[in-house]
């Protein structure tokens, strides 16, 4: 399905701890992936992996801890925790004298100015996006207001428009190209406005104010998730499970995102809701070109639904691979165990499977070959240490 | 099928009473569960499925309305008796699994609480419930040898002495109760006794705090509590002996920790005695063996025991061991008075059989009677209901009051008759009122659809019931009773006197022993560690008291399925338990209750909406939509040759990991039950519906003796419908992979 090689998000060791008295909670641990333009990306793993702290942290719900987030090439979120690390490091050393004095001030120099970039940076991204934007606006519209110098009427006209794209596009921000939609559908939509100010509210807030424009956009987009019109005017409790999270789908496609993040959007539902929600997020997908960040913990649904996956271990990617290569040759033993759980639709297969446990401690030795994620086959990206690439490698042989 | 029905369900109907009308969740559903069985009910939400597991429960919410069906437990209606009978049954007998552990938990409760405190409670209930039980069976079973022996008079037997009888065995019950209560104490303390010490050497062994001496000095009670010369029998130097041992255990605790604080006092720093010396645990080692041991002896037959040591005083029979003991006073039992008592209480109930069955061949006739007067139509509301009282008299004398099951179609007649005569003559009068309703409702939307308005609401349909079908209703349960009791004096040839006198006689005994179980905290603690054990939580013993907060939710699963299972019941009710998990702890889940029901030998019912969960646990699947059973089977067929489209669309919406093409989603959404549609519910989001789908409701059509769907695709003159091809592909799959072989 997909066949361009655009990455457009790329997540480069990204950590999210959270405090947890005085110890730090390690939700996401150096975790790395990029997702290409128009591909569906899973995430899958156990209750408490550190999925949906990923995709927070991705969409900045959170301030990540360390790490580097890039959308389009720009980044858009920077931790400095390891450049704190580095300095810490380093005056450790020169406590030690394994360092000269010389050495530790660059070290110093360097990560204060890495820090204090991360600190400026998302400002600045903001900053420069709605720069471009301006920038596109005055090269559009500068020869329309030239040809339009006669007529005053059309000027006038032409004018406030611009002006009004001009207030929108001085507002934008890059990171509204990502949105999002949220698992629990009765939780995640407002009780006390009604499904039209739902859907508005991201317009709204982005600067448009013209009524009739706000309405034909949201009348559009109902009808694009399969709604109609009349329910614009109603609240969310008078909506079924499936329909409420087709407005959730809807608040997010309406910014007009190029990625979409979606977590664990079919895990309340039931069984038969949940392949029309399916179907509609793989229309939209095809539709308008989107890219989709899945997260789910439904191992079936996700390889429906993916074009690649991602297999989350307390806080740690162990497994990445293309969907159907990582079904017939899954290589991690978590991903193993985890496969094994998959129950399906048949009674004569489900009594004769075995499921596999995992123990991370009985099954790796990393006491002395620190592990890291390799590849080891084209795409396929294991989390392992020396002895293990070459077990993997030997297996796929 | 000739296995053992536990719970069967037939034609229930339950609805809700909201705002907007009368929702019908449930209608006319019917299944059987058997022994040792998971059936599966799977639907939507709002099918109905968790309503009618709540019915079976007996905790239907506020505003329902049970208008009719039945539930049959153990010979009882389950929507009929009444709320203290329930009592004994929910949790004892048929226990729920709920969906989400986190709120099914107190949370500021300790685990070992939640657990243990179910069985204490239950345990106090059952003793006094017990005594009333006995003390009212036996009067029953003293008028009824008074007035056999009254009819014939030359059994050798007088009416003094029945009571002579009767009062010995009552009396010997209490005294046996007593002499058992005192054995029992023994044994109690016995099995504290083995707690403490477990608690202290595990606690020894992982090098934790003790206070030695306090835990001590309590052994040294307990072990001065074993006193009851049955219980101890041989044992006694053993005993005498270890209370020595662990006196000096003590002692020489107690020198070590005077020993130790001085020193603390001096130097004002590090902690008292931490560890148990080596020979406190050698000795409490040594308690807890012999405990044990004892613990392991067959128990003595105190009835027996009792009537021997009364008629022979100064004998002792505590040297000898359980066994030899019991068989010797057994006999003695035998041929001294129970020989005499079990002779009178057979003339009982031969003659209690004998007149219900009298009772029986004129209830007949005077139930034909009622069929016939019922039949005929035009009565007055008194005189119905004269002859509903006069009905129900002579049913309930035609039951046997010495049958210790009762005959439930004969025991819910009453209810049922009169329920039913009074809905009659309700119908009676609500009718023409519908019909004028319906009537205004339906001119009223009319008027406005012509006018070219835009209606959003519908006509409640008219809720009438034609008198003639009411009537029929009630000959039908008349008629129903009739053939039990016609059956009934047709087997009466079959009935044996003897063996009903030994189910008596062990009603009795169970009874009396249920009043003298007595469960103690620390016995019910021990009791709760073993089930957490038996469902997989490590370190039991640590985690009893905890908080359910500092369990995971797998974790608290467990806690809860060792709280539904404390109590033993036949049969476990499972709402969605894996919902609220994920795929692994799922798993793990699902094998816990498998493992759980070959162990219990339970009987499950599993509801869910995910037919892959189902796939492992289910012998047996009944897909529900819109509180109909639309398809059961077992699971199959439900899975290689489902019939129904509901179950097709089931199918075909999840994706498994070979699909590929698009899903087939199910359009819309379930059907509002307020307005429940005339024909097959199903029918508006079904590609497959045929005309007469909108008219009229399918019957249960048979595809093979094990497998029915409720689909007018299998009527002989429906045409021709392929199985959509994304099932017929995975079932071709299945095969591949060695799955089905077409049974």
């Amino acid at each position: 399905m997909v066949n361009n090689n655009e990455v457009l998000l790329k997540v480069d060791h990204l950590c999210q701890y959270f405090r947890m008295g005085r110890k730090d909670l390690k939700a996401v641990d150096d975790v790395s992936f990029e997702i290409r333009k128009g591909e569906a990306f899973g995430l899958v793993g156990e209750s408490g992996c550190g999925k949906t702290t990923t995709g927070r942290s991705i969409i900045k719900l959170y301030d990540i801890t360390s790490g580097n987030v890039y959308f389009k090439g720009k980044r858009i979120g920077a931790g400095t925790r390891s450049y704190k690390d580095a300095i810490k490091r380093a005056k450790k050393d020169l406590k030690e004298k394994k360092i000269t004095e010389e050495a530790y001030k660059t070290i110093l120099e360097e990560n204060r100015k890495l820090i204090r970039e991360a600190k400026t940076n998302n400002a600045l991204v903001d900053k420069e996006y709605a720069a471009s934007l301006v920038a596109e606006l005055e090269k559009e519209y500068a020869p329309k207001l030239a040809a339009a110098q006669e007529d005053p009427e059309k000027f006038k006209q032409l004018r406030r428009e611009y002006k009004n794209k001009l207030r929108v596009a001085k507002k934008s921000k890059l990171i509204t190209q990502i949105q999002m939609i949220f698992q629990d559908p009765i939780a995640s939509l407002d009780p006390r406005m009604t499904v039209r100010d739902i859907i508005a509210e991201g317009l709204v807030i982005k600067g448009i104010k013209d009524k009739e424009y706000l309405n034909e956009k949201v009348y559009q987009i109902l009808e694009t998730v399969g709604l109609v019109r009349e329910h614009a005017d109603r609240y969310p409790h008078e909506f079924s499970g499936g329909q409420r999270q087709r407005i959730g789908i809807a608040r997010a496609v309406v910014m007009e995102p190029e990625m979409i993040i979606a977590d664990e959007p079919v895990s309340a539902l039931d069984v038969s809701i949940q392949a029309q929600v399916i179907n509609l997020l793989n229309d939209l997908r095809t539709k308008l070109g989107l890219t989709i960040l899945f997260i789910a913990h439904d191992l079936s649904v996700v390889k429906y639904f993916s074009d690649r996956i991602g297999v989350m271990y307390f806080g740690k990617m162990v497994e990445l691979a293309p969907s159907d290569e990582l079904f017939k040759n899954p290589m991690h033993p978590y991903t193993k165990s985890l496969l094994s759980a998959i129950p399906l639709p048949d009674p004569v297969y489900e009594k004769q499977r075995t499921r596999v446990t995992y123990n991370p401690l009985a099954e790796h030795d990393y006491s002395v070959n620190k592990p890291s994620f390799r590849e080891i086959a084209p795409g396929h990206f294991v989390h392992c240490n020396d002895e293990e690439e070459a077990k993997y490698r030997a297996m796929l042989k | 099928m000739n296995k053992e029905i536990k719970l069967s369900v037939n034609d229930l109907k339950i609805s809700f009473r909201t705002d907007g009308g009368k929702v019908q969740a449930v209608r006319d559903i019917s299944f059987n569960l058997y022994k040792g069985e998971t059936l599966a009910i799977v639907g939507e939400s709002g099918s109905g499925k968790s309503v009618t597991s709540k019915a079976i429960m007996g905790i239907s919410a506020g505003n329902s309305i049970h208008e009719g069906g039945e539930i049959l437990y153990d010979g009882q209606d389950l929507t009929r008796i009444p709320e203290e009978e329930m009592h004994k049954l929910r949790g004892d007998k048929i226990a729920m699994i709920f969906q989400d552990p986190l709120s099914s938990l107190n949370p500021i409760m300790r685990i070992g609480k939640q657990i243990t405190e179910a069985m204490l409670l239950k345990n106090e209930a059952n003793r006094k419930e017990g005594r009333e039980t006995f003390n009212k069976t036996l009067e029953i079973l003293s008028q009824t040898m008074k007035e056999a022996l009254a009819e014939n008079p030359n059994t050798g037997f007088s009416a003094e002495d029945v009571d002579k009888n009767i009062k010995t065995f009552d009396n010997l019950n209490i005294q046996s109760i007593k002499l058992e209560n005192s054995y029992n104490e023994a044994r109690t303390a016995a099995e504290e006794l083995v707690a403490i010490v477990k608690d202290v050497l595990f606690l020894a062994e992982k090098k934790q705090k003790v206070d030695a001496v306090a835990q001590l000095k309590l052994v040294e009670r307990k072990l001065e509590a074993i006193n009851d010369k049955y219980f101890v029998g041989s044992y006694a130097e053993t005993i005498s002996g270890h209370i020595a041992a662990v006196k000096n255990a003590r002692k020489a605790e107690k020198a070590k920790v005077t020993l130790l604080d001085s020193v603390k006092k001096v130097f004002s720093s590090g902690a008292a005695g931490k560890d148990v010396s080596e020979e406190t645990v050698a000795a409490l080692e040594q308690v807890q063996k012999t405990a044990e041991e004892m613990l392991a002896q067959p128990a003595y037959d105190f009835l027996g025991v009792d009537y021997y040591l009364e008629k022979n005083p100064g004998v002792d029979l505590s040297a000898m061991g359980p066994i030899e003991a019991n068989k010797l006073t057994n006999d003695y039992l035998e041929k001294d008075f129970l020989g005499d008592f079990i002779k009178l209480t057979e003339i009982a109930v031969r003659y209690s059989f004998n007149k219900t069955q009298e009772n029986k061949k004129k209830a007949l006739e005077v139930l034909a009677e009622g069929a016939k007067f019922f039949q005929a139509g035009e009565f007055a509301a008194n005189q119905a209901k004269e002859t509903a009282k006069k009905l129900t008299d002579s049913v309930k004398a035609a039951i046997d009051p010495l049958a210790v099951i009762k005959d439930n179609v004969a025991y819910t007649f009453g209810d049922a008759l009169g329920r039913e005569v009074d809905n009659y003559f309700f119908y009676l009068k609500n009718n023409p009122k519908e019909e004028e309703r319906f009537a205004k409702q339906t001119a009223k939307r009319e008027k406005l659809l012509a006018k070219g308005k835009k209606v959003d609401w519908k006509v409640v349909p008219k809720s009438v019931i034609e008198p003639e079908r009411q009537i029929e209703t009630i000959v039908s349960i008349i008629n129903r009773v009739s053939a039990k009791f016609q059956a009934d004096i047709e087997n009466a040839g079959s009935f044996d006197a003897g063996k009903r006198c030994e189910e008596l006689i062990a009603f009795f005994k169970s009874k009396a022993s249920q009043v003298v179980y007595k469960l103690t905290k620390p016995i019910a603690k021990e009791k709760a560690i073993k089930l957490m054990e038996e469902v997989g939580i490590p370190e039991a013993r640590i985690r009893f008291r905890q908080y359910p907060f500092e369990f995971s939710g797998g974790m608290r699963q467990r806690i809860v399925i060792a709280i539904a299972l404390s109590a033993n019941p036949d049969i476990l009710i499972c709402d969605e338990p894996t919902t609220a998990l994920d795929v692994t702890i799922q798993a793990q889940i699902l094998e816990l209750i498998n493992k759980l029901k070959k162990e219990h030998n339970l009987s499950i019912i599993f509801i869910t909406h995910d037919l892959g969960v189902v796939a492992n646990m289910a012998d047996r699947i009944a897909v529900m939509y819109a509180g109909k059973i639309v398809e059961y089977g077992t699971a199959e067929d439900i899975f290689y040759n489902p019939q129904h489209p509901y179950t097709w669309a089931l199918l075909s919406s999840m994706p498994d990991l070979d699909t590929n093409e698009k899903l087939d989603a199910i359009p819309g959404t379930p059907p509002n039950m307020i307005y429940p549609p005339v024909g097959d519910a199903f029918a508006e989001r079904n590609k497959y519906a045929l005309e007469i789908d909108f008219e009229m409701q399918p019957p249960m059509f048979e595809v093979s003796p094990t497998h029915y769907a409720a689909t007018w695709l299998l009527h002989p003159n429906a045409p021709k419908v392929e199985i959509p091809k994304i099932i017929t592909e995975r079932i071709k799959r299945m095969e591949e992979r060695g799955g089905s072989n077409g049974e």
